[in-house]
């Protein structure tokens, strides 16, 4: 998986998420190597070649594109997550990324901030769409 | 149920094949080269040491990969291409745990020409801890 491009941006403080705000989008090539990879790290066992990128793994780069661009503390907690799917995407497509502060509440010591998150095909079709929530200690 | 499930096939109550899945330290590093999420929590094992959870756990996303791949072997290009998953993180899973991940078909829809199978979904430790709540639903065009 090839980043072709983002915007480059200093990771935002959770503190400015406001909502509404929308992430730099990001650009990814989802090559062969890349898919197989993933494939391997979440044990799914195949000798063929990948033909298809699991669903999972697009929302998964998705939060990797939004979590880059935000200054997450470590242990950052990932609390619940939403996602849908609505195409299959093939093995060497190319996803544009997006993601969009939902809520960002401060409760004491702690954060709980929600992301839509979307992805695009090369045609700009929806091919997912999410909501992850983290609680993130102040 | 060990084939990919037809609408036909489907009725209340039906439980879908489970899916064993032990994980190893080396699995979370591998997940975590493979997503791009080197959270500490999940790699660095002395920083995590030093939280409440006491030690390293998994990337959230890994344990949703094996409910979806449940999903895939279920329901196929049904799930890939309408599938809809909302759960929540209820307990960490941790290095050396073994999970079963569990789904039911809990309803069957049919609106405006559009077939929807309704599961509950689960991850349990082999505690019996529960991981892992939530729902996924699978659109079958007619």
């Amino acid at each position: 998986m090839k980043r072709r491009e983002n915007n480059g941006k200093i990771p935002i403080k959770i503190e400015q998420l406001a909502v509404g705000y929308e992430f730099p989008p990001s650009i990814f090539e989802l090559e062969p190597v890349v898919v197989s990879k993933y494939l391997e790290a979440v044990g799914v066992k195949n000798s063929k070649a990948p033909e298809v990128v699991p669903p999972m793994a697009i929302a998964a780069y998705t939060m990797g594109v939004v979590a880059e661009a935000m200054a997450l503390p470590a242990g950052t907690i990932h609390a619940s997550q939403e996602v849908e799917f609505f195409k299959v995407v093939p093995v060497g497509a190319t996803i544009d990324c997006r993601g969009r502060v939902a809520q960002n509440i401060n409760r004491g010591q702690l954060n709980l901030l929600s992301i839509e998150l979307e992805a695009l095909d090369q045609d700009q079709e929806k091919v997912l769409s999410g909501r992850a929530t983290l609680v993130i200690s102040s | 149920m060990d084939k990919e499930l037809k609408l036909s096939d489907l009725h209340e109550g039906d439980e879908l094949s489970s899916l064993v899945k032990h994980i190893r330290q080396e699995d979370i590093n591998r997940y975590a080269e493979a997503s791009g999420d080197f959270n500490p929590i999940h790699i660095d094992e002395d920083f995590a040491a030093q939280t409440p959870l006491g030690g390293t756990i998994a990337h959230g996303m890994l344990v949703l990969a094996y409910v979806s791949e449940m999903m895939t072997a279920a329901f196929g290009e049904n799930w890939l291409s309408g599938g809809k998953l909302s759960v929540r993180f209820k307990a960490p899973a941790r290095p050396e745990d073994t999970l079963t991940i569990t789904g039911k078909i809990d309803s069957i829809e049919h609106k405006e020409g559009i077939s929807y199978a309704n599961c509950g979904v689960e991850t349990h430790s082999q505690n019996g801890e529960t991981i892992v709540t939530g729902k996924a639903t699978v659109r079958f065009c007619s």
